[in-house]
């Protein structure tokens, strides 16, 4: 591995310092990192002293993949954590030396964001139809409660208290009264579902957090704990994490043998999440030595020349030398008279395939972006390269597990064997759930099934379809299928009680991946039967535990088709490893954080780009340590935070391109609206510059 | 080579390859998920290893720190009290000092990587080296049948060849390292398994030669063993069979129990909408 010098100071020295290094994003910080863990293991640190802390598990992946290459003896034994992670761990450790002060008298329970969910609606809701609060906001109940949790999460990651969320945002306020309710209201919800966790001994994320800096941290035998057991902190991305681990770092360092603390310099892309890039900097005097790297070691000059020349026309007034030998139009390439949004898409796909067909790039260093990515982008996206036989992924931040065939058709069959819950599915439903599990079921015979069989909540036998023509129209394999999938239900009614998720696997195993049934070798719907299965164990054993008298599987069903349970993100655990084209979000690229060949962004007209998310409940600016109390938030702060923000993602998409940067346009927009937001003003800025710069030479 | 480079193998990948090769190639190369049952009683199964996660946490906080009369208290279950009070009158006893509970360590052998989990791991620098695993299951395996489990080869293989973070940066030398099976369910009864040089070089060739062929096959059959596959949740997808084993039938004192299956992902919430 070649170390520039600065690189070295990093990696190959100040074993016993504490290092600041900052610089832009590509300039080495995590190479040079990654070498000094390498270096550290041979200078003879155990490996598990080491300490790697990131702003969220993502992040940490180039070090995990580096490390388990290397071939160092113990290198891949280096831990990974993140606030959230260690906080969970620490908590979960030492919780009885909580319990007399606090009040634990078991093991807490711990709340993923699907049972924070269910929490919300089963405990919180009521209240909230009762009080008629938020009734003026007109957004979906999930993402009313996410961004309740969300202002418990930012009092606990800037360390106020959890009551002042609703004063501090209506003292930001200028606007009418109406918001100033909503924020009541959303203050109100707030301080009910903490009464709820804390008198059913739950522990979100942000009690998790709140407990862990601001109980345990401050007890010795847990300080001790931590602090033998780490010796080397490497940090990175600090810029993108929060003032509680700031704080927790700044009494830690001064404690371990040695760190790094890595800082990308105009970035902060978490900030909504509650990430603080000036509060990080303040860590910079409790370290001993300070790194700059300046040098860019992913773009090519021509990138970095765009890099640059766009930078003023984003509001960026530190102007940057323009690389000599770097030719900022060499960098880009942009569509003539593309009117509407799909002859835009027409012509990513075209480049993408000549791209990888003509020029044999690897699928895995293109990457297409846009502002959001709206299903109806994201679908026409996949079908296109499909035909163009261009590999392609998707990483969208949720995906509605009840929307999986395999998903859909359990659920189905969970209702059909279990009549006295009373919810009898739908005709539609149970066709559906047929032709899922039943090899070789078209839609028209498993029609003509339900159609006749399907009586009162119930299968009935085969047998029963008198018609022999009929009969033979669904064939008798078929119907000695179907037959079979029946009777193991109508036995399981009849002698058998399981927990959901337990019938689920059963069903599964016995009958629905055996040969001739809709699963059998169907890795995918295996895969979304196995996340359905885990939804509902860990549904069951927590409910379980907090509230036995809950009948946990009807309760289940309930939850999951009214949207609340079985709605989030689905892990998909092999995605990373294909070679394949990357459709994403740019905010969800940047903080992947891994540098690519070629850049398509999508719908650069979009006011989108760098416009911050319809958030009613909060507001990340306010819910910030820099914010100062008693401040009014006003439209020109609005303006120029909008303008940063915009800056600071196309800069950081930038640096993180090596080689070319396809910007996509569309003259009206997929709503049919012509779009003219800011980025495509600056391009066009740009370039008519470019022009006059070219024309006076 | 049939591996991912970054590929890490441990004591469980390689027991199911001893076990079936085509479940090792399932789990760990396809990682494809196959959510049918592994017994027939699952809710038991499930209690089982509910307790035994237990007991281990348990311990991993007297180890961290928590005084037992603290803990002891605080126990609902019965069983897993009585475990741990048979822990805190003999668990430790003859344990060295330097104690490291959850430590993990990995090797490289014929360049790939090979890890170890250890419950306890409990070493005194120029002196004895000792890892500790706590059983928590009814039936106590022969001591023929545990030296031929790939967690008492692994173990003891992975901590003489890369231990020597643990040992003042010198390696330890086998004949240092002894690896005991503590049972709690047995009043504390152990199993101990020491080590020399000899077996360590045994170990090696024998480990590495496993390596090999697993990185060099073309294809992985299944088992000609058809009995494992009652209790092998891949048996619908391998077309062997229906129903699941039967739990009492089920050898719990040598079948391991991933009891990080289901762990909380706790860094969900960066992956949610607003």
């Amino acid at each position: 591995m070649h170390l520039i010098k600065k690189q070295q100071e990093i990696a190959n020295a100040n074993f016993t310092s504490r290092l600041f290094v900052e610089g832009m994003a590509g300039t080495g910080k995590t190479t040079a990192a990654i070498e000094r863990i390498k270096s550290l293991i041979k200078e003879g640190a155990a490996a598990d002293s080491i300490l790697v802390m990131t702003p969220q598990a993502t992040l940490a992946l180039p070090y995990r993949t580096a490390l388990r290459r290397s071939r160092v003896k113990t290198a891949a034994d280096v831990q990974m954590e993140t606030l959230g992670s260690l906080a969970f761990h620490t908590v979960d450790l030492f919780w009885p030396l909580l319990a007399q002060d606090l009040g634990f008298k078991d093991r807490p329970h711990f709340l993923t964001l699907e049972m924070v969910q269910y929490y919300m609606t089963r405990l919180v809701e009521p209240e909230i139809r009762r009080q008629d609060y938020f009734n003026s906001v007109h957004i979906s109940r999930n993402r009313l409660y996410t961004q309740i949790v969300d202002n418990l999460n930012k009092a606990a990651l800037i360390g106020f208290p959890h009551d002042e969320i609703g004063e501090r945002l209506k003292s930001a306020w200028l606007g009418d009264v109406e918001q100033a309710y909503i924020y009541d209201d959303a203050q109100a919800s707030a301080n009910l579902f903490r009464e709820m966790c804390r008198e059913y001994n739950m522990l979100d994320f942000s009690l998790q957090v709140d407990l862990f800096v601001n109980h345990l941290w401050k007890l010795k035998p847990v300080r001790a704990y931590l602090t033998a057991k780490y010796r080397h902190l490497i940090v990175d991305n600090v810029e993108e994490d929060t003032p509680a681990t700031h704080d927790l770092l700044r009494e830690w360092l001064p404690l371990c043998e040695s760190a790094a603390i890595l800082y990308d310099k105009e970035a902060g892309f978490r900030r909504f999440l509650g990430a603080d890039p000036k509060n990080a900097l303040l860590l910079k005097a409790v370290c001993d030595v300070t790194i700059d790297l300046d040098r860019g070691r992913v773009m090519s000059p021509d990138v970095e020349a765009f890099q640059v020349a766009i930078a003023p026309h984003l509001g960026e007034k530190d102007g940057q030398a323009r690389p000599k030998d770097g030719n900022p139009r060499g960098a880009i390439v942009y569509p003539q008279d593309t009117r509407y949004q799909p002859q835009m898409i027409d012509w990513a796909v075209n480049h993408i395939a000549s791209l990888v067909h003509d020029q044999g790039v690897s699928p895995r260093e293109i990457v297409v972006l846009s502002a959001f990515m709206p299903d109806a982008l994201r679908f026409s996206l996949q079908s296109r390269l499909d035909e163009r036989n261009v590999p392609n992924r998707t990483h969208r931040p949720s995906r509605a597990l009840r929307e999986e065939p395999a998903a859909r058709a359990l659920l189905t069959l969970a209702k059909l064997a279990h009549p006295d819950w009373g919810m009898k599915p739908s005709k539609f439903d149970v066709t559906y759930a047929l032709t899922a599990s039943i090899g070789e079921l078209d839609l028209v015979r498993a029609r003509l099934l339900t159609d006749t069989l399907y009586r009162d909540g119930r299968l009935l036998p085969f047998e029963r379809i008198s018609e022999a023509q009929m009969q033979s129209r669904v064939t008798f394999e078929l119907g000695a299928r179907y037959e079979r999938l029946r009777s193991w239900l109508d036995t399981y009614i009849t002698t058998t009680s399981l927990p959901l998720d337990a019938f689920f696997s059963k069903l599964f195993g016995e009958v629905l991946s055996q040969p001739n049934f809709g699963f059998h070798k169907q890795f995918d719907a295996a895969n979304a039967a196995a996340n359905l299965i885990d939804s509902a164990r860990q549904f069951r054993q927590t409910v379980g535990k907090i509230e036995p008298d809950v009948p946990a599987a009807p309760e289940y069903i309930s939850m999951v088709d009214a949207g609340v349970i079985a709605n989030l993100y689905v892990r998909d655990w092999q995605a990373d490893k294909q070679d394949a084209v990357l459709i994403a979000p740019a905010y969800t690229f940047l903080l992947y954080n891994q540098p690519i060949d070629y850049q398509f962004w999508l719908n650069i007209g979009s006011t989108g780009w760098g416009q911050r998310l319809y958030q009613p409940l909060t507001q990340p600016y306010v819910m910030s340590r820099q914010w100062t109390l008693g401040d009014k938030w006003t439209d020109a702060l609005e303006v120029v935070a909008n303008q940063e923000v915009l800056y600071r993602v196309i800069a950081g998409l930038i640096r993180r391109c090596r080689k070319g940067i396809y910007l996509g346009y569309s003259e009206y927009g997929e709503q049919g609206m012509e779009q003219r937001g800011p980025l495509l003003m600056a391009v066009q800025n740009m370039l008519r510059r470019l022009t006059r710069e070219e024309q006076h030479v | 080579m049939n591996l991912p480079d970054d590929f890490v193998f441990s004591q469980t990948s390689l027991q199911d390859y001893v076990d079936c090769a085509r479940r090792f190639e399932l789990r760990y190369l396809l990682r494809q998920r196959w959510p049918a049952p592994e017994v027939d009683d699952m809710l038991e199964f499930e209690a089982r290893m509910d307790k035994g996660e237990q007991f281990h946490h348990l311990v991993h906080q007297h180890l961290a720190g928590i005084d037992g009369e603290v803990l002891l208290p605080r126990i609902g279950d019965e069983d897993v009290r009585r475990w741990f009070d048979v822990y805190l009158k003999s668990g430790l006893d003859g344990v060295p000092e330097m104690r490291r509970p959850e430590t993990t360590i990995t090797t490289v052998l014929n360049d790939t990587m090979l890890l170890a989990k250890f419950d306890l791991l409990a070493v005194k620098p120029g002196g004895r080296a000792l890892i500790v695993d706590w059983k928590t299951s009814e039936r106590m395996p022969s001591t023929e049948r545990l030296a031929q489990r790939l967690q008492t080869i692994v173990y003891r293989y992975v901590l003489a060849a890369s231990g020597e973070a643990f040992y003042g940066g010198q390696p330890i030398p086998p004949e240092q390292i002894e690896m005991v099976y503590w049972y709690a369910d047995h009043e504390g009864a152990t199993q101990r398994f020491p080590y020399d040089a000899a077996q360590y070089a045994t170990d090696t060739a024998y480990l590495a030669g496993l390596i090999e062929e697993i990185a060099s096959r073309p294809n992985f059959p299944l088992t000609p063993d058809v009995n494992r596959c009652r209790f092998c949740p891949y048996r619908s997808l391998c077309d062997r069979g229906v129903q699941a084993g039967r739990l009492d039938e089920w050898d719990d004192g040598a079948d391991e129990i991933d009891l990080t299956a289901f762990t909380l992902d706790i860094d969900q919430i960066a992956e949610i909408e607003y």
